[in-house]
Formats: structure tokens, C-alpha cells, sequence
């Protein structure tokens, strides 16, 4: 046999058997939920898998309910976060997609808008819980029922406490605070100010739009440009303008930053408490209200939801109601850190030794609004991204802030007609 | 025959040389062409060809990305609407200034590489191996190291910088509108001479060795050499590269989306970003579509312009 | 005789110039995967990895995912290599050798198809796929990816094919071989080169490819890497020690892999030509 003749028929077995192998691991896809023992999988995708310390825990959460019966297994989908919207919406809008999600407030508003997402009074009966009913307003979309709280983490003043003795408790104080700590590579503060990090620059931007009485809409115009707006967001502006936070840096920078003690304040949500302690477990760090003159903020508020295409509806409400018991509930509540959960939950003495500042995060529940444009939520998205380009041109200075919300007003008011 | 040279070709003289062939082969098979062509063929069609007349369908209609398959028809509207924004106007400059800065960067360091790794030395095959690192490198992975190589106040660079004196205001580099596109350029290139540099080595490679020998026992200097050999062999592959380089940068996204998603203020938006922040972020596919039927058409443009500039080459006896 | 070796040193020196640009990022990423928080923000940069911190790399791999996704991304590179390089080599002899109708359409289509971008095509091959079950499988990741590369290969090869002699074939043709016979034994081992080149291309094409990866693959157990690797960026946080680590894991494979194809294939391939 000639070198080619062995070459070819080398590369033909090869390739037979790539192809076998390919075949028989892709051969998942099957046609109903039910695989041949009768289990029902559903498939759960959330951000918080690909979190180093929530996810496993989430992960174990899963494996108790599956092995609290034999009917249903519930498995971690596989979709990470930078893509995280974009991949779960293109695979719904197809037809697809996992059976249960874990929204954020914008990306669940324009699913149930597009009708993706399914009913779930008809699969849950929701009247047997004492649900937080601030958080609980936002799950409706036209009257329906699409979302169940998973997750509600409240925005929170983070800061060192070896570097600052006492919290702030008006804006002043919080920029001198901010001013004193910045010095060679320590900052006073950070937050998000690139158009790579579009969402959680909106994120952040809120607690100052809010915090100082500001609005993005009153529930039936826009008002982008309102004073109020205007006069919070110069304060972000003033913070960016003083150099007081480390520029261009992202949040997994900053954040890492934070948990070394080279950034001294950080305005962040609860579930933020874990993923610091994981950093540093001996960081010396507290949490306080927002110093700013209304007691108004963010908070992510993340639904779970159920994926209207799916063949399995009914396990997946099975799933939820099981998370909704009374001691499930707990369970996840101690999982997700210094977060509420869909129901009211008494902390644990130990959890509240440990940390005792989660009564803070708790205490910000009725005053917190999820990040969606009141009136014009699944008009979000779009929103989100002509204020947040605005706001960024005016931080570079190529336009003031003042122009940049009026730029802003005008084309949202373009989008949402 | 070069692609650029084949495309040019007038039909006569290409049908006259085919018929020659034909008539010569005993074999005399019809259908030999077509069955080579086929599988091939058949494949590009179903999974390029049939999703890109959808994607010029949408490009007439207003679709939302999560109910794709209801379309309104609207005419030329998106088209309209795209070019009637001024910030679609810097969306095109920033396109084209990115992708003259990556065919001209790509293809300049990958011939420099390839000539240098032409001859032999000890380690050549590991030297080789290793300029493939960039390209090898995955790209969320290039852009996590980019990033933190630029980082304002702890990267590489700016420590670098400011250790030789030029330290920049801030040490923004990505997020200051005038030295994040050449950030990202350096970037891209550093990710893509590897690929021009194996293309290019691949052809130096099949110079006829005798040629070059002769012409240096003719008492020709490197230079005149490398223009009237080497130079000849490889003229039509250097095309060939720059004009796939050409288009590809027309469309590459991931480190640009990964590193700054066209910020600052839109100083690395290119049209591909524009239309994957339509795309997923507005959610309007019909616009997205729009976007892309653009940059179909600039690269349209530019093969054509290419087989104009061949042709009068070849006009002039410029071979 | 010394003008021969100055030039011999300059082109080592610019070598190793050429390596230190081309290595010294994925080195970076060694040196940060091995740091800890604090020498990551300390006044003055490690330059040097810790080994003491190697744990990183096991912790990685101990994790026990990696080593799938590694596993997928090698089903599915090899798998476009196989296909493109197999269905290019045809096509690309079949454009330069023979004539017929709509051939310098056929080279125009081509170069279009490099056109597009992913993100235009993902939604209607979204579709495409769903309806022909392609779904969550690594084959539907092999036929698109092999899909876009294909027309590279083919065209590099028909410029390869290009440059051979019509009269070598001739010799071959005179003797009553069939197409295919002097396809393969004739032309294959004189074009080895760019063959390997187009290997090269094809594997890494598909070695990297994120969009339809992610949007195609729902069970985490087939993810390729390079999905696999954004996993590790999370909403609160990023390790960038574990990120990095296994950023260059998954490097490597692909550069061996060039090791090979350019040793291997190569050495095969013009060995069989020598011989006849």
C-alpha cells in the first residue's frame, strides 16, 4: 500500500468515526420533555450559575428537589452571562429555549410584551404565600401574571470599614468621603461608565436619578430630562469629573479592587455580599442606606419565569411552587446572600451574627424600584441604550449633561411611538 | 490563472481555453465537473446562500428579534432611516478607516513574517508553531487580556508607558475616543497576522527554489530577486489575501463587542457593531438586516473595483 | 561568507522579536492566572508567574468541565477541518481545471459568501436548523462552521491548483487515469502546503467560534470552550485567575495542532510525491 492510500483511508476512518462521536453526542435532542424512564427534564437558566460562589450552591439547590422526587429532574441550562439576554431571547423567539428563566426586569418585560412567556396563575397558586408585595407589582404585564420573584437585591452603599469609621449620611459627606480616600492607586468610589457595560451603567445611574428625587417616567410620559434627573446625574458627573473613581476600569475590576481595599465605597446590590466575601473572606466591610436626599433606589429584581414554548410547563411549576415553601425558601434566601426572596423570610440568628448588616438590604425593600421605565417597560432595552450613550457622551464631555438628557428625551420619545 | 485575473477575463478567451481541455480529455465525462462541484456547491447553498436571501428579505421589513417570523413590510424605510442618521455616517468612516488599518496592518507584518520564517534556521518548526499563538488564542480570552493589558490604572501598557515617559492623560486607553480604535487595531492585528503569515509562507513556499537560484548566480542583488521571482509567484495569493482580508475585517466583531461595544461616544463603531447592537439590543432585525445589505454592497464595491484595477493592470502589460 | 551571517543574525534577532510580540500576551495570561488579587494591584507589577499559585490550573480542571469542553472543541474542529478540507479540495480543482457555465459567477459567489457577517445569519440559520433537527448537536456546529470556511479553502486551493503545470496532469491523463486518480495522486501532494494551510484555517475557524456556538448548543454538556470559557464571566464577578488559566488551555491544543499539521501532513503527504 502505497503512503497515500494508507493516508486516505486513515483520514476516512477518522472522519467516520469524528462524525460517529459527533452524532452520539449530539443525539440529545429529543422530541418531548420525557426521556425513556418517564423523568421530565426541564431545563433552568440563570446568571447566577456562572457565579464562583452562588452557583454551585444554586446548583445543590437543584439537586435536593430532584431528589426530593423521581418525576422531574430540573438541570442548570447552558447559557453564560455576557450573552446572557441576547442567547436566551434569539432561541425564544425561535420556538425554543430553556423551560425556566431567570429574567432581568427589562429583558422580562419585552418577553411577556412578545408573548414568550407563559401565564402562571393557571399554574400556580400564588394566594397560599405572603409574597413582598412591593417587589410583586412588577411581575404583571397587561394584567397577567408572567413572573414569581426569584431573586430581589436592593441597592446599598458597600464600604470599607477599616477605611471609613462612619457611613456618609448626605451626598456631602459622601463626596468629601470620596475626595479624602483617593489618593495614587486608591479610589473613594467606582462605578460603571463605558458603553461596554450598558446595563449596569443604567444600573447605576438609577440610584442617582432616584435618589435625588428623579423619575424616568411618571407611569404615562417619558420625563427624561426632568431637573430632578438632571441634578442627580451632574452628581455623577461631579464624582467622574473629580477623578475620584478608577475611570475606564469594569465592574470585575472595580469590584476586585473594592475587595482589596483599593476602592473605599461602592454603591452595589446585596447579592454583591457573597461574591466580596469570596474575594477577601477578611474584608472588613459594612453596608449602609444610600446617603442621597431621597430614600429611592434600584434593585434587581429577577423574575423566574416560564418559557411559553415549553413541553413542559406543568414540572416547571412544579419546580417553583417547591421553591416557594416556606423552607425552601430560607434555603435560597441563605444561597442568594444579603437578598429577599419571593416570600417574607425570617433571617436566621447566625446568618444575622455573621452579617449583621442584612438587616439594612432587608429594610430597602418597599422603597426600591426595579430598572425599567414605569409605564413603558418592555420599551426598556431600547431606552436604556439611547440614555446610557447620552449620559456617556456627556461624562467624555463631548456634550453637557443637560443637552444629553434633552438628546435622550427626544429619542426615546422617537422609539416609543 | 489568479482569482483576480480569472474574474476579469473576458468570456471568449475563457470558453476557448476550456474548450481545448474538454477536447483533449479522453475521458470525455460531462459530468466530472459537476460532481466534483456538487457537494461542495450544494452545501455553501443551503447554509450560506438560503439564510442570506432572508436576511435581504428582512432588510425590507420591520421584524422584531422575538417574533421573527412576523415581518411588516416597509419598503425602503430602514435604509432611509439608516442613512439619514449622522451617526451612521461615522459608523461607515470608522468601518472603512478600521478596515484599510487591518488589510494594510495584516498583510504587511504577516509578508514581513512569512519571508523571515521562509528560510531555515534551528527551531524553525517551534518558531513557526508559536506565531500561530494569537490566532490560536480564543477570542473572549484575547479580549479579557486585552483589556486588562490597557487597563487604565494597573495594565502593562500604561505601566509601560509611563516608565518611558509617555505616559497617557488618565492611562485611557479604551475608553478615551482617541486611542481606543488604534487599541483595538493593534489588537485585531496582533490576532490576525498569523493567519496572513501561514497563507503567505504556504505560497513562498511553492517559489520554484531553481528560479530564485538562478537568478542569484545571474548576479542579482535580495531585492531584485525578491521583485522579479518571488514577488511574481506570490503576486496573485497577496491579492487573493487582501481582498478576503478586506472583507472579513468588513464583518469582524468579536473583540471590538468584547473590549468596548463601539464606545466611547461610538469611536469604535464599525457597521458589523451597529448592526449586532440592533440586532440584540434593539431587537429590531429589519434594521440589523438593513445594516448588513450595507456592508454586503461595500464589499460588492470593493471586488469590483478590484477586477477593474486587475484589468488595467493587465491592460498596461503590468505582470 | 560574513555577509551571509550578519544576515543570519538579524533574522534570528527579528525572530524572536516576531515570538516575544506573539507569545507575550498568552504569557501575560500565565502571569495573571498565577497572581493573587493583591500582586495584581500592588505598586509595581508582577512580571514574573508564581508557580506557587499553580493550584489555579487544577482547581480549573478538577472543576471537571474543562476537560469536556476541551473535548468538544476538538470534536468540532476536527470535524470542519475534515469537511471543508475534504469538500474544498474537489471544488477548488474543479474552479481551476475545468470550464463550465457560470464558472466566474461560481468564484464571485464565493468571495460573497465571506460577506455576511455571523451575527446577520444566526436568526434564519436559527430556523434552518430547527427544522432539520440540528439543534443542541455538534454536527449542526460542524456543518456551519464548515459552511463558511469551505469557500476560503476551496479558492485557496484553486489558487494553489492554479500554479501547477496542466502538463503534469497530462503525463497522467495520456495514461488513461480517471479524474479522481489524478486529482489525488497527482495534484494532492504537490499542493500539500496550502492543504496544510487550509487545515490550519478551518481548525481554528472552528476552534474559536462563539456566536453559534452559544446560541445553538443548550446542554452544558456539549459546550465547546470556547462557551465554556464565558461561563466564568458572571454577573458579580469574574475570576480572572480561573479565566485566564483556562484561557490557556485552550490555546494550546490549537497550537499543537499547527505542530502537527505542519510536520505531519506536510511530511505524509510530500513523501508519497517523492515516491510516486
Amino acid at each position: 500500500m502505497t503512503k497515500q492510500r494508507i493516508g486516505r483511508s486513515v483520514l476516512a476512518a477518522t472522519s467516520a468515526v469524528l462524525v460517529a462521536t459527533a452524532l452520539a453526542a449530539g443525539c440529545t435532542s429529543d422530541n418531548g420533555p420525557e426521556s425513556e424512564d418517564g423523568v421530565i427534564t426541564v431545563t433552568f437558566a440563570a446568571s447566577t450559575f456562572g457565579d464562583p460562589g452562588r452557583g454551585p450552591a444554586l446548583l445543590d439547590l437543584l439537586d435536593e428537589f430532584n431528589k426530593s422526587q423521581d418525576r422531574i429532574r430540573v438541570a442548570a441550562a447552558a447559557v453564560p452571562f455576557p450573552t446572557f439576554g441576547q442567547t436566551v431571547l434569539t432561541q425564544m423567539g425561535s420556538g425554543l429555549g430553556p423551560d425556566l428563566i431567570r429574567f432581568d426586569m427589562p429583558e422580562f418585560a419585552a418577553a411577556s410584551e412578545a408573548g414568550l412567556l407563559a401565564p402562571l396563575d393557571e399554574l400556580i397558586d400564588v394566594s397560599q404565600y405572603n409574597l413582598h408585595q412591593q417587589p410583586d407589582k412588577f411581575m404583571f404585564y397587561d394584567g397577567v401574571r408572567y413572573g414569581i420573584i426569584f431573586e430581589a437585591s436592593n441597592y446599598a452603599l458597600f464600604y470599607n470599614a477599616d477605611l471609613i469609621p462612619e457611613p456618609p449620611k448626605t451626598y456631602e459627606e459622601f463626596f468629601q468621603i470620596a475626595k479624602d480616600l483617593t489618593n495614587g492607586d486608591t479610589y473613594g468610589l467606582a462605578f460603571r461608565q463605558t458603553e461596554a457595560e450598558m446595563a449596569g451603567v443604567w444600573q447605576d445611574i438609577f440610584n442617582y436619578v432616584y435618589g435625588f428625587g428623579g423619575a424616568w417616567s411618571d407611569g404615562k410620559n417619558l420625563t427624561i430630562n426632568n431637573p430632578k434627573n438632571l441634578e442627580g446625574l451632574l452628581k455623577y458627573q461631579e464624582l467622574y469629573d473629580a477623578n475620584v473613581i478608577p475611570r475606564g476600569a469594569d465592574a470585575a475590576t472595580f469590584r476586585r479592587m473594592f475587595a482589596e481595599g483599593k476602592v473605599g465605597m461602592e454603591i452595589n446590590n446585596g447579592g454583591y455580599v457573597t461574591a466580596t466575601r469570596g474575594q477577601n473572606p477578611d474584608l472588613n466591610f459594612s453596608v449602609a442606606p444610600i446617603p442621597f436626599p431621597v430614600r429611592a433606589q434600584g434593585a434587581i429584581l429577577a423574575p423566574i419565569t416560564i418559557n411559553a414554548a415549553s413541553p413542559a410547563k406543568e414540572a416547571a411549576a412544579e419546580f417553583i411552587t417547591w421553591v416557594l415553601q416556606p423552607e425552601n425558601q430560607v434555603k435560597l434566601q441563605e444561597i442568594l446572600g444579603a437578598s429577599s426572596v419571593a416570600t417574607v423570610t425570617q433571617r436566621s440568628a447566625e446568618s444575622l451574627a455573621e452579617t449583621p448588616f442584612l438587616t439594612v438590604f432587608d429594610e430597602l425593600t418597599d422603597t426600591s424600584l426595579p430598572h425599567v421605565v414605569l409605564g413603558f417597560e418592555a420599551k426598556t432595552p431600547e431606552i436604556r441604550q439611547v440614555v446610557v450613550e447620552n449620559v456617556i457622551a456627556a461624562l467624555q464631555g463631548t456634550i453637557d449633561m443637560k443637552t444629553a438628557l434633552d438628546r435622550a428625551q427626544e429619542q426615546a420619545l422617537a422609539l416609543v411611538s | 490563472m489568479s482569482v483576480l485575473e480569472q474574474i476579469s477575463e473576458p468570456r471568449s478567451e475563457a470558453r476557448r481555453r476550456g474548450h481545448n481541455l474538454r477536447r483533449r480529455s479522453p475521458l470525455g465525462s460531462r459530468w466530472t465537473p459537476y460532481l466534483f462541484l456538487a457537494p461542495g456547491a450544494i452545501f455553501i447553498l443551503v447554509f450560506q446562500a438560503v439564510p442570506l436571501v432572508q436576511e435581504v428579505y428582512l432588510s425590507f421589513t420591520r421584524t422584531s428579534l422575538l417574533n421573527p417570523t412576523r415581518s411588516r413590510w416597509v419598503g425602503f424605510d430602514n435604509y432611509v432611516k439608516i442613512f439619514s442618521d449622522d451617526d451612521f455616517h461615522r459608523t461607515l468612516f470608522t468601518a472603512i478607516i478600521y478596515v484599510i488599518a487591518c488589510v494594510v496592518g495584516a498583510v504587511g507584518s504577516g509578508l514581513v513574517v512569512a519571508l523571515l520564517l521562509d528560510k531555515g534556521f534551528r527551531g524553525r518548526g517551534v518558531a513557526r508553531a508559536l506565531v500561530t499563538v494569537p490566532w490560536a488564542a480564543p477570542g473572549i480570552a484575547v479580549a479579557l487580556i486585552a483589556t486588562w493589558m490597557f487597563n487604565n490604572q494597573y495594565g502593562i501598557v500604561n505601566r509601560f508607558l509611563n516608565a518611558v515617559g509617555l505616559g497617557l492623560p488618565g492611562g485611557a486607553i479604551l475608553d478615551s475616543p482617541r486611542y481606543a480604535l488604534p487599541a483595538i487595531l493593534v489588537t485585531t492585528i496582533w490576532q490576525l497576522f498569523p493567519f496572513t503569515s501561514v497563507v503567505l509562507l504556504s505560497a513562498l513556499q511553492s517559489v520554484p527554489q531553481d528560479l530564485t537560484e538562478a537568478a542569484t548566480m545571474d548576479g542579482a542583488g535580495r531585492w531584485a530577486t525578491f521583485r522579479e521571482v518571488t514577488w511574481q509567484v506570490i503576486k496573485p495569493v497577496v491579492g487573493l489575501l487582501a481582498l478576503l482580508m478586506t472583507i472579513w475585517s468588513l464583518r469582524r466583531f468579536e473583540l471590538i463587542w468584547l473590549m468596548t461595544k463601539g464606545g466611547p461616544v461610538g469611536a469604535t463603531k464599525t457597521l458589523v457593531i451597529d448592526l449586532y447592537s440592533q440586532a440584540f439590543d434593539s431587537r429590531e432585525l429589519g434594521t440589523a438586516a438593513a445594516i448588513g445589505m450595507v456592508g454586503v454592497i461595500i464589499s460588492l464595491m470593493v471586488i469590483t473595483a478590484s477586477r477593474f484595477v486587475a484589468r488595467a493592470a493587465e491592460k498596461e502589460g503590468i505582470r | 561568507m560574513r555577509r551571509f551571517q550578519i544576515s543570519h543574525t538579524l533574522r534570528i534577532l527579528a525572530v524572536l522579536v516576531v515570538l516575544g510580540i506573539a507569545v507575550f500576551p498568552l504569557y501575560w495570561m500565565v502571569v495573571t492566572a498565577l497572581s493573587t488579587n493583591a500582586d495584581l494591584f500592588a505598586d509595581k507589577p508582577r512580571l514574573v508567574p508564581d508557580f506557587s499559585q499553580i493550584g489555579v490550573f487544577f482547581d480549573a480542571l478538577a472543576e471537571g468541565k474543562v476537560g469536556g469542553w476541551l473535548r468538544n472543541s476538538l470534536v468540532v474542529a476536527v470535524g470542519t477541518t475534515v469537511l471543508s478540507v475534504g469538500l474544498g479540495i474537489p471544488l477548488g480543482y474543479a474552479l481551476s481545471r475545468f470550464s463550465f457555465r457560470g464558472k466566474a459567477l461560481t468564484t464571485l459567489v464565493l468571495l460573497f459568501t465571506q460577506m455576511p457577517p455571523e451575527a446577520l445569519l444566526v436568526v434564519p440559520l436559527f430556523a434552518l436548523f430547527r427544522r432539520y433537527n440540528l439543534l443542541d448537536s455538534l454536527v449542526g456546529l460542524i456543518f456551519v462552521n464548515s459552511a463558511f470556511v469551505l469557500p476560503i479553502v476551496a479558492l485557496i486551493l484553486k489558487g494553489a491548483i492554479d500554479g501547477i503545470p496542466r502538463e503534469l496532469e497530462e503525463a497522467g491523463r495520456v495514461d488513461g487515469a480517471r479524474p479522481l486518480a489524478i486529482l489525488t495522486r497527482i495534484n494532492v501532494p504537490l499542493i500539500a502546503p496550502s492543504i496544510a494551510a487550509t487545515a490550519v484555517i478551518s481548525f481554528f475557524h472552528a476552534w474559536n467560534e462563539y456566536v453559534f456556538a452559544v446560541t445553538f448548543i443548550f446542554t452544558p454538556a456539549i459546550q465547546p470552550a470556547s462557551v465554556g470559557i464565558a461561563n466564568f464571566i458572571g454577573e458579580l464577578g469574574t475570576p480572572i485567575q480561573t479565566v485566564m488559566a483556562v484561557a490557556f488551555m485552550f490555546t494550546l491544543p490549537a497550537v499543537l495542532f499547527y505542530l502537527f499539521a505542519q510536520k505531519y501532513v506536510v511530511a505524509g503527504m510530500t513523501a508519497g510525491a517523492v515516491k510516486g
